[in-house]
């Protein structure tokens, strides 16, 4: 694999990509800016409500004290939909570049050039990656906007923290649907097959955390190893195990798609 | 570049079935270095699948496919490097332009300069700076030749490289394609226009149902073939039937003092005849390629 033509690939996968960062990003970041923003003013009837919420339902969402924004703003964002929406749009964005570009015929050009398919497949994730990374990034800038305008305090790190911690986890994703893409190339299947396995390992684990009698069922999820980070920090065995993780499946994928014929 | 006559392609049984019925069997051909080779047949008789198929896009069920040598599986990105290949239905999304298609493949080539692309661009009126999806499919399938063509390579293969061309376009890609032979560069061309092979191919080979089920050259397909012959004779009664008990001679008609006949392989025989006899008129009519094609069909099926 040559350096040199997964960079190229990745970049022109990128620009490909390009709306879906500003697509993304936007209306997460407004979203999150809005939570962050409106929290002076709800944080009173908040904390009471969460204080009569039960154990088990703040313990299944990540709901621990509601006292700072950063508190607020991990339960309502980045316990479920961040995660997930990043979840999704990793099985898209790697979609586009395998199973979307067999059917658009783009695959078919490229694969007319010297590339290997494990380049292809490299390039691919390494876009995917880049992309979730900056549609975080962007999310997190209107998020801390939204808190400078609204006065709500943000710390900066800790959301920084939390935000990141997503990307490993989404990064999982993008490796399932390499995965997928080496038993089909129809991007309905993809994105179906994966986005079922997304929902399916957020259900898992939100069992696993409201019944403490099935804590077991967690391990089959990977959301098991998402923790709490703006609050807790990053954990770097989980980070760092997540992403080994994703690669494992990336370069799976990889092996799966060169034995594959080029066919939706 | 590989020496004129040298081997570029070589399969040996290439196979490759989707299920039972489907697919290309047993295709075993050669194709040499400055050599157009044709290949024939109609919509779903197998030529795209025989050319994923060397280009390791399709892996085969059985038989092997080597290119300048190599295998065309364990070796498919070396062959690559010296292919240049314009697919059956040329596309790279809507929203990419030409340029950016070109660029994109210059840098995984590894070619520095666009100057080349830039020419054919100008020589097929091919706009590079709009987006593919606004363009129609003759204005596309225009960029993929420049996208086959603009690193010289040693192979091209284009499958159904006209489709949507305008009759200048096809003009000026029959003159690229006589020029590429003329470099050395083998070209594997997959098409039903009949008439462009006629023109431009050194060999055919036609294809039905997943088989090839000949090679030939184009120019002993055609003088092989069958060719009507009319011939307006003083007294034809007499001379009809004689000509009906040659060889090769089919479908003798007499209409008026006019006979007409189907003569297959050589026609010296016939010409004999007719010379002892007193021929007021003759109409010989050479078969296209579509023709040829037509009768082969007909008789394999």
């Amino acid at each position: 694999m040559k350096r040199s033509q997964i960079a190229a690939l990745a970049v022109a996968h990128l620009s490909d990509r390009r709306r879906s960062v500003l697509a993304w990003g936007l209306p997460l970041g407004l979203m999150s800016a809005f939570i962050v923003a409106i929290f002076p003013s709800v944080q009173g009837p908040i904390e009471k409500a969460v204080n009569d919420y039960p154990e088990g339902l703040k313990e299944a969402f990540g709901i621990g004290r509601l006292t700072d924004v950063e508190q607020y703003l991990n339960a309502e964002m980045l316990s479920l939909i961040v995660p997930l929406a990043l979840g999704y749009l990793a099985v898209r964005a790697i979609a586009s570049g395998l199973s979307g570009a067999a059917e658009s015929g783009r695959l078919d050009v490229l694969l007319s050039a010297p590339v290997s398919r494990r380049a292809l497949v490299a390039a691919g994730f390494l876009a995917t990656a880049v992309e979730l990374a900056a549609v975080l990034l962007l999310t997190l800038a209107l998020t801390a906007l939204g808190s400078v305008l609204a006065g709500a305090g943000l710390a900066i790190s800790p959301a920084l923290a939390g935000f990141a911690n997503v990307w490993p986890l989404a990064l999982v994703f993008a490796g399932l649907g390499v995965v997928v893409c080496g038993f089909s190339l129809r991007t309905t299947v993809v994105t179906g097959a994966t986005a079922g396995v997304l929902v399916s390992m957020y259900v898992v684990d939100l069992i696993g955390r409201l019944d403490s009698g099935l804590s077991e069922v967690r391990y089959l999820s990977v959301f098991r190893y998402y923790g709490n980070a703006i609050e807790d920090g990053i954990e770097p065995l989980a980070f760092c195990g997540v992403v080994l993780f994703a690669v494992a499946l990336t370069a799976l994928g990889a092996w799966l798609f060169e034995r594959r014929d080029i066919s939706a | 570049m590989a020496a004129r006559g040298a081997a570029v392609i070589e399969t040996e049984g290439l196979t490759k079935l989707f299920d039972e019925v489907h697919g290309i069997a047993d295709v075993t051909m050669r194709v040499e270095a400055g050599e157009v080779f044709g290949f024939l047949g109609p919509n779903g008789a197998g030529k795209t699948t025989t050319i994923r198929t060397l280009l390791d896009q399709l892996h085969p069920t059985a038989g092997s496919a080597r290119i300048f040598g190599l295998d065309s599986r364990r070796d498919s990105v070396a062959i690559r490097a010296r292919v240049g290949n314009l697919p059956g239905d040329f596309g790279f999304g809507p929203a990419a332009t030409g340029r950016e298609v070109v660029e994109l493949l210059a840098r995984l080539r590894g070619v520095g300069g666009l100057g080349r692309a830039e020419l054919l661009a100008e020589r097929f009126r091919a706009d590079l700076d709009r987006p593919l999806g606004q363009l129609s499919r003759g204005n596309r399938q225009k960029v993929g030749l420049i996208t086959a063509t603009f690193h010289e390579p040693e192979l091209l293969i284009l499958d159904e490289p006209t489709s949507g061309l305008d009759p200048l376009m096809q003009e000026e890609f029959l003159d690229l394609v006589e020029e590429e032979r003329q470099r050395g560069c083998a070209v594997f061309v997959s098409s039903h226009e009949l008439d462009e092979v006629e023109r431009v191919c050194d060999r055919v080979g036609i294809v039905r149902d997943g088989r090839l089920i000949a090679i030939e050259r184009v120019a002993d397909l055609l003088s092989r073939a069958r060719r009507r012959i009319e011939v307006e004779l003083a007294d034809p009664t007499a001379l009809a039937a004689a000509l009906a008990e040659l060889p090769g001679v089919s479908d003798v008609s007499v209409a008026g003092q006019r006979v007409s006949l189907t003569v297959g392989g050589e026609v010296a025989p016939v010409l004999k005849l007719l010379a002892s006899h007193r021929v007021l008129d003759i109409e010989a009519t050479h078969p296209s390629l579509e023709q040829v094609f037509l009768t082969y069909y007909r008789e394999q099926g």
